[in-house]
């Protein structure tokens, strides 16, 4: 038997790190177990290829909370963000390129539709005040809508203050923002196709919805709620991958004195009358614990890692409601040159920012078309990066990596599986891309492809979600993730959840982490007081 | 022209809910004109005459999700409103088997169900608990004015305090269910309780009629429970007739409004509202008549009033824009068939089971199917169709035998990408008739007479822009407190002095006449607050 802990947080991922931080900041005697032989779960950066370094899954930051930042001085364990610099969508025989410079964009637009580019600037002002707005939505705990207690709806009571405060078409755009669907969203602003396709794209990112789809023009917002160095609405990359990240904040928490253990699966979560008590290593180890955080998804949680009887059949009826059905994979290219665009020749700064194939609404909606019916995209939606532009030190001299996030990938597939699908998969996004650079197939030296099956394997996300389970709106908030147990607590005594499978979500944000952290603090000196 | 007379309440447009909005008025004490474009009183509530002087209902056929409190009020019945609720609510018929039935009884639908599965027999049971456990709330809802948020008074207080308890009075499972479900996809909700294909088809259509929404879209599920509030529908949800057709109700209602003090004049149509500074003082009719109230109130839809009706310059740059922007994507057509003799649909026996609607929905993928070619501005393939034979529960309609059936065809988008209304007329009435032949072979042979009405009649003859038959979308984003705009959903559109008593205001859509008894509820608050401040 080994030593006890006041906390395990089972997996390494960012949210597991963060919240292993912060308890240990508090003085808490912490373990943090990682299956794999790196930290960092979705945020990891490998080395796939000798000598070429991947962000395998997460590839951009933006939406990584600035408390989290500050609070642990990630920046002294090595936190450096690379900003990205605009995003290129490439055409037939054209293309539509925003970049920072406010000047640049706005001459861009012009050349489309001169009433966008006024209806630019006029949006991005409203977005920037609605993400104000809506910010501290990401650091509260939210209420239990079964019980009404008023200690637990306080929080939303400022904000609903706040809310009176804006004008009235402002609030309109919030309600607009919480139910419409991005393309219907933006159908209000602009008639410039490709401009609504790309900005739209943002609202179905890891989600198993089309951009006409409701719901989706929440995540519009989110592009304008990144803030990096305090600068709003700006992506960038962590030097170094978004391993970077992880790293940095479990740099954090072993300094503020927790035990981080890789190479360390759990088999099970141990428990005793109804609580529990500490988790057993597959190694047969055995850890006690006062609390058990667990930052994997919920279905890992309470299906496999809980032994059965642990939860009731209401509950586990409600948890296998839950909607993972990943949407997403990723390839992963190891270059011997850069891409040539058709539309933009030649190397250039367009290949600096974000690349996105996104050429008009409808070739969106018909990805999602596919994906409903079970069936990846014939020509997906792909959000390219070239990290070694900004960042050269990922590849070996003159040789480039590129990161392509490829969407739909249904995890269920109707006629075949992606064991069967995974080359075929690969091949159609290159196939995309070449329809664009036709030189992408000379420059290629090695290829990885992730199927969302992969995703799962890989990374230990039911169904390749990359989100921990579904961000629709019915899984959102108090309902994030079960009604009445949105609250970082479970049915199960002192076994705590704290990935994205909880309250805001998913993405490279570590709120979760947080703020699951945060209240078991002051839920423990409750019940010391 | 000089001004003729003087009223209270002018009303624009005589459908259901302007009639009960009037009604309402009238028995309030107040001087009410109700002005109608057409020759008739109606608006969509409406019989169209076929050959051989059948009558068949021109677009909606079924008015169960009609208020209580309407027809008792306006004591409908003694005005000549006569219901015919069959004991069978809706046949599905099935590809190559036999059809779904759903019954008035549950009893009855879970025996025949067991045929089919025991786990969906059972799971039927509890999806009409569920859907009749959640529905009451939002019958209380659609009650409610919705609160003033910005300015919220003693009233708007009460309002809330209503709403928690009628919350409260949810269990704490329902509670929690209630806001999980809301913003679902109906495809997610009925696949939650059902493995078959065409249980599952025919019960997600509840979510997506007359809207632009496919099964797979958020919010859906929120519609379909909106469909069973305030009635008992349950799982099948309503069929309920109107004995001579839908006209009749009409009719009744008019007679109502007559018999309370309200004046109706049909073939007036509304070119105008005037204003005198930011207060709707009147309302300009085209023959260049002018008339004056103190209240103006739209039975037409909010698009329309506020950006054909209104001054912009009245209305300021900003609401001008955000009314632009209701969305109004109609996508539902209708076909009226005059038939020789009862179709016979396969594996339907029992000429019974056809006195409720039919409709054609085998699965969700295939309505998703149907919706998804309307995203492209195209008519679907194969379309979902809800289709009614009134005539078998009201023989009235017809003689020597003869059937009128009622289709609804949708999607039919009113935006046409590569086509044009005025060319797909015939083709729409094809593909419903090819779409029913395949489960009715012969059918075609039956029809003595047809009439096609598309989403550009909708919005010529019935003045609904762009066809949709709610006013407005159904969606998430037109609900409640922001129908059919956020700070103009309490009856009240716009400008001083404006209402909204239609479907396009709180609760929306449906013969339910819900929308024209709450703004008439509103407008009377406002008349005695001004004959208060007169005084």
């Amino acid at each position: 038997m080994g030593q006890h802990y006041d906390a395990v947080v089972i997996g390494g991922g960012h949210n597991g790190l963060t919240s292993a931080a912060y308890l240990a900041r508090a003085g808490w005697k912490v373990l943090v177990l990682e299956r794999r032989h790196v930290l960092g779960g979705a945020a990891v950066t490998e080395e796939v290829f000798p000598g070429f370094r991947f962000s395998v899954c997460s590839y951009v930051v933006s939406l990584l909370r600035p408390e989290i930042i500050r609070e642990l001085e990630l920046p002294k364990f090595g936190l450096e963000i690379l900003p990205l610099d605009g995003t290129f969508t490439p055409l037939d025989d054209d293309y539509l390129w925003r970049v920072n410079d406010h000047g640049r964009t706005m001459r861009e637009l012009r050349r489309w539709s001169p009433l966008d580019a006024e209806a630019y600037e006029e949006y991005g002002q409203l977005m920037v005040d609605m993400a104000r707005f809506i910010k501290p939505i990401l650091s509260i705990v939210p209420p239990d809508p079964g019980k009404l207690n008023p200690l637990e709806w306080l929080p939303l009571v400022g904000l609903a203050r706040r809310f009176r405060m804006l004008s009235e078409a402002q609030q309109a755009v919030f309600v607009q923002l919480m139910t419409m669907s991005a393309a219907d969203f933006l159908d209000q602003w602009f008639e410039t196709d490709p401009l609504k396709a790309t900005m739209s794209a943002s609202g179905i990112i890891g989600t198993y919805q089309g951009v006409r789809s409701p719901g989706t023009a929440y995540v519009l917002l989110h592009h304008y709620m990144g803030e990096i160095d305090g600068a709003f609405r700006s992506w960038g990359i962590p030097r170094g991958g978004t391993g970077g990240i992880s790293e940095s904040i479990g740099a954090a928490a072993r300094a503020a004195g927790a035990d981080i253990r890789t190479e360390a699966p759990v088999d099970h979560i141990i428990t005793s009358n109804g609580r529990a008590t500490g988790v057993a290593l597959s190694s047969g180890e055995e850890i006690t614990a006062s609390y058990v955080l667990s930052s994997v998804d919920v279905w890992q949680t309470f299906l496999h890692l809980l032994e059965p009887g642990n939860i009731s059949d209401d509950f586990e009826a409600e948890l296998r409601r839950y909607k993972f059905r990943g949407s997403s994979g990723k390839v992963n290219l190891a270059l011997d040159g850069l891409p040539d665009f058709k539309c933009l020749p030649g190397p250039g700064e367009h290949l600096r920012g974000a690349i996105s194939f996104s050429p008009s609404v409808d070739y969106m909606e018909r990805a999602y078309d596919d994906a409903k019916y079970n069936r990846f995209s014939s020509r997906p939606y792909i959000d390219m990066i070239i990290p070694t532009l900004v960042d050269p030190a990922m590849a070996p001299p003159g040789k480039h990596v590129m990161s392509c996030f490829v969407q739909y990938a249904p995890y269920h597939l109707a006629e075949s599986d992606w064991d069967a699908q995974r080359d075929a998969f690969g091949d159609t996004v290159i196939d995309t891309i070449a329809e664009r650079a036709p030189n992408i197939r000379d420059i290629i030296l090695h290829r990885q492809v992730l199927t969302p099956l992969d995703i799962e394997r890989d990374f230990g996300l039911s169904e390749g979600n990359i989100f921990q389970g579904e961000l629709s709106l019915e899984q959102l908030f108090f309902n994030r993730p079960v009604p009445g147990w949105a609250r970082y607590r479970t049915p199960v005594e002192n076994l705590w959840l704290n990935g994205s499978s909880t309250h805001p979500g998913g993405g490279l944000m570590g709120a979760p982490g947080r703020i699951a952290a945060l209240e078991l603090l002051k839920a423990r000196k409750r019940k010391a007081a | 022209m000089a001004v003729d007379e003087s009223y209270d309440a002018i009303i624009i447009g005589a459908g259901h809910n302007g009639l009960v909005a009037g009604a309402y008025l009238a028995k309030a004490g107040l001087r009410t004109l109700i002005l109608e474009r057409r020759d008739v009183v109606g608006g969509a509530l409406a019989t169209d005459e076929l050959a051989s002087g059948a009558r068949v209902p021109a677009l909606a056929h079924t008015v169960g999700r009609l208020r209580r409190s309407v027809m008792s009020d306006l004591c409908l019945d003694e005005h000549g409103l006569d219901l015919i609720e069959p004991d069978v609510r809706v046949i599905a018929p099935q590809p190559g088997g036999p059809p779904l039935t759903l019954w008035k009884s549950t009893n009855r639908t879970v025996a025949e169900l067991e045929s089919l599965s025991a786990k969906d027999a059972s799971a039927y049971v509890s999806f009409d608990r569920q859907v009749r456990s959640l529905a009451p709330f939002l019958a209380k809802l659609h009650t409610f004015t919705p609160p003033d948020i910005n300015h919220p008074s003693l009233k708007d207080g009460l309002t809330g305090a209503k709403l928690a308890r009628a919350y409260r009075g949810l269990d704490k499972r329902d509670a929690r269910t209630l806001l999980r479900v809301m913003p679902m996809a109906v495809a997610d909700f009925v696949s939650d309780f059902f493995d078959s294909d065409g249980l599952r088809g025919l019960l997600a259509t509840r979510g997506v009629q007359y809207a632009a929404l496919g099964p797979w879209s958020a919010g859906t599920t929120g519609v379909l429970l909106g469909d069973s509030a305030g009635n008992d529908g349950g799982a099948p949800g309503q069929t309920t007739f109107v004995r001579g057709g839908p006209a009749v109700l009409a009719e009744a209602l008019a007679s109502a409004a007559r018999s309370l003090g309200a004046e109706i004049r049909t073939g007036a149509e509304v070119a105008a509202v005037t204003t005198d500074g930011a207060r709707a003082t009147g309302v300009a009719l085209s023959s260049g008549e002018e008339l004056v109230a103190d209240a103006i109130v739209s039975g037409a839809d909010p698009k329309h009033v506020l950006t054909d009706l209104l001054d912009p310059v009245v209305l300021g740059p900003s609401l001008a824009w955000r009314a632009g922007n209701i969305r109004t994507p109609g996508v539902v057509g209708k076909v009226n068939l005059l038939l020789s003799g009862v179709p016979r649909f396969d594996s339907v026996d029992d000429e019974s089971r056809l006195h409720g609607r039919i409709v054609i929905a085998p699965s969700i993928d295939y309505v998703e199917r149907a919706f998804d070619a309307t995203k492209y501005g195209r008519i679907s393939e194969a379309p979902y169709l809800e289709a009614t034979i009134p005539s078998l529960a009201d023989p009235s309609l017809v003689t020597d035998g003869r059937h009128v059936m009622s289709v609804i065809v949708q999607y039919a988008p009113y935006k046409l990408r590569d086509a044009s209304w005025a060319t797909e007329r015939d083709g729409l009435g094809d593909l419903a008739v090819k779409t029913l032949e395949e489960y009715a072979p012969g059918l075609a042979d039956l029809i003595e007479d047809r009439v096609v009405i598309t989403p550009a009649d909708l919005e010529n003859d019935y003045g609904l822009t762009e066809g949709h038959p709610l006013h407005a979308e159904p969606g998430l984003d037109q609900f409640f407190a922001w129908r059919p705009l956020f700070g103009h959903a309490r009856y009240r559109l716009g400008i001083d002095g404006l209402y909204l008593c239609g479907s396009g205001a709180h609760p929306g859509g449906g013969v339910t006449g819900a929308p024209g008894a709450n703004a008439a509820r509103e407008i009377v608050i406002d008349a005695r607050a001004r004959a208060r401040a007169a005084r």
